[in-house]
């Protein structure tokens, strides 16, 4: 109850016509960003974060997570009418969402999938909302240690649970947390690692390797595919959108089970696009029409959008409980939290219960908020993508650079863009995961703290990390997560892996001109 | 280099010691400011140094895989078309880079809205121009009147007097 008590004080903070407006602003930027091609959340959530520096927290946090939600939507919408993803974690949802507009039901298509992802997000936060409180409350519990085993475990579960080897993932996580390393040192105040360049010693941002590695790397992929978009024209009915979401609960046991899928998902660092692949695959074994899956089948749409949204949502609640974020989106909020001067952990839901409360608040608004608008403006949004890349992909770039630029107001940035630039498009085209290296990226500089202050505690002994049973039990899970590629290859538990890692790179590429009409 | 391209091959191993590289001046870059013991605890080197050491192991994991396991040795990484394609995407960026350094970031947007649309859409000179100028403005009345964050600006910004 006391819970519901401080929800009710959230939804006080938030309900002022400010904090509307920028819900709205913040919804139709997402959906900008989610529809345009190399330009997806984290990317945009990057280029909005140093326009923010001087807001409020609270607003600034509805601006962000706002354009989160639209961000989602925005990439099922273009997955469904161009078969082209908008993001990641909506490739799932052209396997069925752009054969059913294809066939002539491009509302139902899209009304489909924008309630059952409003019905995910939904769940996601009610998820949140009962249970931040007491895993902020078991945080509070862990000290130095505690908290390392707790990077070390999403560390781990990022190597178990990756499609990619082992070894690439391992690589790309570790030279997050190197680059995150690189200028002065927070414990001792020294520099490191500069290599005698004065432009190092303020450090790498996360924000310059986000959009190195979300933006233009995306843009040089998508260039080299040579992008032509062929969209399927859409009017929408009102009549079409109330027929679709009547029919709605027929497909309620696989909103149930994807929801579930997502929320998992979610907590884990596995993240939506895993979330919304296993979902699409469990709904296609469990059918009794597997068939039909892959020409337009609605527990085909449901499936990924509500496992995408709802893992999308629920990645926020280990970032705000325990400061260990869900997804790359997650990540970059959380990189904001630290520069708006907050802590992201227990100790927030002590000292800010307001930006707590005002922002699960907020979720609640604004995914209701995100669906109306989404529905409403998706032939807006679809007609942007009828403008030739060539105007786009440069504009694009553009706003990228001056977005750089803005974040340290420093020049050598733009060469550190281009770097990342290079290893992305590398990592994409070589299956290296991109996100590990975001989150550790984010979160090097507190496991690094958590590390030292842990070697302080026992005076140089590693076996501090086994040292009590709340320790050793996340110290052991995170063992556990490390050697699960074994053991569920041993147990034959490999498939809907194997069958992510070969649709994946099919489907992230537009579609060729042979699987047109 | 094969005939028809890049291999992936290739590429692989390229980027097994690009990252290798990378992990190997980590640890370089820690060894610098002391990886041991501290009377304040461990050293400022001593965390980077063992995620260099991480880097350079998964590195060497990766370029093993590649080269004994012969994988990717059939795939194509990127051909001839596609390069061309790229270097259409890419140069124009590197330019972009220079020119923001030298002129501004308003300039450098004018410039390379107007070579990015010539090379790629082969558009009208009219027309790139027009629509480079209008996205510089575009960003001049958001950046620096609706948000109040000063880009970079060059010469010519100052030559007119807009700071």
């Amino acid at each position: 109850m006391n819970n519901l008590s401080l929800l009710m004080d959230g939804f006080a903070t938030i309900l002022t016509w400010n904090h509307l407006l920028i819900m709205v602003i913040g919804v139709m930027l997402g959906m900008l960003v989610g529809v345009l091609p190399g330009l997806g959340a984290p990317n945009g959530v990057s280029l909005l974060l140093p326009l923010t520096f001087t807001m409020d927290p609270v607003s600034a946090i509805i601006l962000l997570s706002c354009m989160y939600w639209g961000a989602l939507f925005g990439g099922s919408t273009t997955s469904i009418l161009f078969n082209i993803p908008g993001e990641p974690s909506s490739v799932a949802t052209t396997f069925d969402g752009y054969p059913m507009a294809r066939n002539g039901e491009a509302t139902r298509a899209l009304t489909l999938a924008f309630m059952s992802a409003g019905l995910g997000a939904l769940a996601g936060v009610v998820m949140i909302t009962l249970l931040a409180s007491s895993v902020a409350q078991f945080g509070l519990r862990f000290s130095s240690p505690e908290y390392f085993a707790v990077y070390f475990l999403a560390f781990c579960s990022f190597i178990g649970m990756s499609s990619s080897a082992p070894s690439k993932t391992l690589v790309s996580m570790m030279l997050g947390l190197a680059f995150a390393t690189v200028g002065m040192d927070s414990v001792s105040g020294g520099l490191r690692l500069t290599f005698g360049i004065p432009d190092l010693v303020k450090g790498i941002s996360f924000l310059v390797a986000v959009m190195g590695l979300f933006g233009i790397a995306e843009l040089m992929v998508t260039t080299e595919e040579g992008l032509s978009f062929n969209g399927i024209k859409s009017r929408i009915r009102v009549r079409d959108i109330l027929r679709t979401m009547a029919e709605l609960p027929r497909y309620w046991a696989s909103l149930i089970r994807s929801i579930l899928i997502g929320i998992w998902m979610g907590i884990t660092p596995a993240g939506p696009t895993a979330a919304s692949f296993m979902s699409h695959g469990i709904a296609k074994r469990f059918s009794r029409h597997p068939e039909r899956f892959g020409k337009g089948e609605p527990n085909g749409i449901v499936s990924p959008e509500a496992a995408d949204h709802s893992a999308g949502t629920s990645a926020l609640l280990p970032m705000l409980a325990l400061g260990v974020p869900g997804s790359a989106t997650a990540a970059v909020m959380m990189g904001g939290l630290m520069i708006w001067g907050l802590t992201p952990g227990p100790m927030l839901f002590i000292t800010r219960p307001d930006f707590v409360w005002g922002l699960v608040a907020s979720m609640y608004l604004g995914n209701v908020v995100a669906v109306i608008l989404v529905l409403s403006t998706v032939p807006l949004y679809a007609s942007i993508l009828r403008v030739p890349f060539a105007i786009i992909g440069p504009v694009i770039v553009a706003v990228i650079f001056t977005g750089v630029y803005q974040v340290a107001n420093s020049t050598f940035d733009f060469w550190l863009l281009l770097f990342f630039a290079l290893l992305g498009y590398l990592f994409k085209k070589l299956d290296y995961p991109v996100a590990p290296l975001v989150l550790t990226m984010v979160l090097g500089h507190r496991a690094e703290e958590a590390f030292r202050q842990s070697m302080v505690m026992s005076d140089g002994s590693l076996t501090v990390f086994w040292s009590n049973s709340l320790v050793t039990t996340i110290m052991g899970l995170g063992v556990l997560m490390l050697v699960w590629p074994l053991f569920s290859r041993m147990l034959g538990l490999r498939g809907w892996r194997r069958r992510l890692h070969r649709q994946q790179p099919q489907a992230s590429k537009p579609a060729t001109p042979d699987s047109r009409p | 280099m094969t005939h028809n391209g890049i291999s992936r091959y290739s590429m692989e191993i390229a980027t097994a010691l690009l990252t290798g590289g990378i992990g190997l001046a980590i640890c370089y870059g820690a060894w610098q400011v002391g990886t041991g013991w501290t009377p304040s605890g461990p050293d400022s080197g001593y965390f980077p140094f063992w995620i260099g050491v991480l880097i350079v192991a998964g590195s060497v994991v990766n370029l093993l895989r590649t080269i004994v396991g012969h994988r990717h040795k059939d795939e194509i990484f990127l051909d001839a078309a596609r390069l061309k394609s790229l270097a259409r995407f890419v140069l124009p960026i590197l330019g972009f880079a220079v020119v923001s350094l030298l002129l501004g970031l308003y300039v450098g947007t004018t410039l390379y809205v107007l070579f990015a649309m010539r090379l790629q859409g082969h558009y009208a000179w009219w027309r790139s121009l027009a629509s480079g100028v209008a996205i510089s403005v575009c960003f001049y009345l958001l950046f620096e009147l609706v948000f109040q964050v000063p880009l970079l600006k060059g010469p010519l910004e100052h030559a007119f007097g807009i700071y």
